[in-house]
């Protein structure tokens, strides 16, 4: 399922501390991703030339605006391919990305963003397979049924607290159904756990 | 949306928006009020026209903001309405949502007897959820916003008083009061999409409609509490505040 396929995040800058921030704030919003780093617009294109998947990409403006001006040629050929977030001074509507993160947001800002451009595709594939539970949805479901709390799954299933907040989320969204206690009797319904567990 | 006025008629009132036959019948009025208009008729049952206004307006057009009447009438008539507004959902509501699901319990068949039980056990929870929230507003809230008025009509305000409206104003309340329709949406979604088809469908029907119009119902009156109740103590907190000084 598609949901279960390993997750290829580039995070192209030439600026060390621009990568480190990106890669910190990832971790805090736990993103189960593989992430990689190219420092220059040649690196990148090794890396796609090579035939390797990218999922997401977050690209700073750095990497193609050498003499201070963007090439948005250029901007637009990488950021074609697959999902695109870019980091900038300003929004370029010449480019085909939606996703911006500006040099002069906050921290929230950027956090939020991220959280956009990371979870928003689970959202949209929901909409696709509504009311089909992915297998590590179905673990967290049964674990709401149980009684734990957000903590203690995340602990069980080796994941973020964030990430188990994004699972439940995308759950409620499928089903339509927000209370623990409504869950629980989805959960039981469907004999994903057994009454005298819940009880 | 145009808002009713005392000089609507109350006949028209219920042809333009049948839902609030049952707000009608919590302030004790009967149907076959001919012509009458609902300032006649809420005379003549001795109903505060402007309150009685102010509910079936909010009720009617969920954009309608209240404000400028609150000084107009008395927090005693607004809070025996909320009094009858919940015991009407528990001996009203609640007993008709419950009879349709053991009928519908009695009716189905083996494999979905097991559903139905866990619904039942979700609704259960539900009522006593609802039990719950009602108690807590008639033993704590309400009375606290009838000694509010008291003390400004009698002149005397007794230091506990003032204490509560400056450690635990009105707004404490606004914040932790929860919202009882999610429950209710739940129980809905859980019967349309996940329920396997019931050989009776017809109560399965009505079962539907009274969980809709209780959700709806209950949605009302949560705005009710939120636009008129709130901000009628809150202005009453000022005023005994700067009645009585700090």
């Amino acid at each position: 399922m598609d949901h279960d396929d390993k997750k290829n995040t580039v995070i192209a800058s030439e600026q060390y501390l621009v990568r480190l921030g990106i890669k910190t704030l990832l971790n805090v919003i736990g993103v189960e991703s593989d992430l990689h780093e190219v420092n220059s617009k040649e690196e990148l294109d090794a890396f796609i030339a090579d035939g390797q998947k990218i999922n997401y990409l977050i690209l700073s403006d750095d990497l193609f605006s050498k003499h201070g001006f963007i090439d948005n040629n250029q901007l637009k050929n990488v950021s074609h391919f697959c999902k695109t977030l870019f980091f900038c001074r300003q929004k370029n509507s010449l480019c085909n990305c939606n996703h911006f993160i500006l040099h002069s947001n906050n921290r929230k800002q950027v956090v939020e963003k991220l959280e956009q451009f990371f979870f928003e595709p689970v959202a949209l594939s929901s909409d696709k397979d509504s009311c089909t539970l992915s297998d590590r949805e179905i673990d967290v479901l049964k674990a709401v049924a149980l009684g734990f709390s957000n903590k203690e799954i995340a602990d069980q299933l080796f994941i973020s607290i964030n990430t188990v907040i994004t699972h439940r989320k995308n759950i409620t969204g499928k089903l339509g159904i927000k209370t623990i206690s409504g869950l629980t009797v989805y959960a039981l319904m469907h004999q994903m756990v057994k009454a005298e567990e819940v009880m | 949306m145009v808002a009713f006025t005392k000089f609507s008629k109350m006949a028209e009132v219920i042809l333009k928006d049948y839902q609030l036959l049952p707000i009608i019948s919590r302030f004790g009025i009967k149907l076959g009020f001919g012509n009458k208009s609902i300032e006649e008729v809420c005379t003549e049952r001795n109903i505060n026209v402007t309150f009685f206004l102010e509910i079936v307006n909010s009720y009617h057009n969920s954009k309608y903001i209240p404000s400028r009447h609150l000084s107009d009438f008395r927090s005693d008539v607004m809070v025996n309405y909320l009094i009858n507004t919940h015991s009407y959902y528990l001996n009203c509501k609640v007993p008709h949502i419950e009879f349709f699901i053991n009928k519908i319990e009695k009716e189905v068949l083996k494999e979905n007897s097991r559903n139905i039980k866990l619904l039942k056990h979700f609704f259960k929870e539900y009522k006593t959820d609802i039990e719950h929230h009602f108690l807590e507003e008639e033993k704590n809230i309400f009375p606290y916003v009838l000694l509010l008025e008291e003390a400004l009509q009698l002149e005397n305000c007794s230091k506990e008083l003032i204490s509560k409206i400056k450690h635990e104003p009105i707004e404490v309340y606004e914040r932790n009061h929860e919202s009882l329709e999610v429950k209710l949406a739940d129980l809905k979604n859980l019967i349309i999409r996940f329920l396997p088809p019931l050989s009776c469908e017809d109560d399965c029907e009505h079962l539907l409609t009274e969980l809709f119009e209780l959700e709806c119902d209950i949605e009302d009156h949560t705005r009710m509490e939120e636009k008129v109740l709130i901000p009628k103590v809150k202005m009453l907190e000022q005023k005994v505040l700067e009645y009585y000084g700090s």
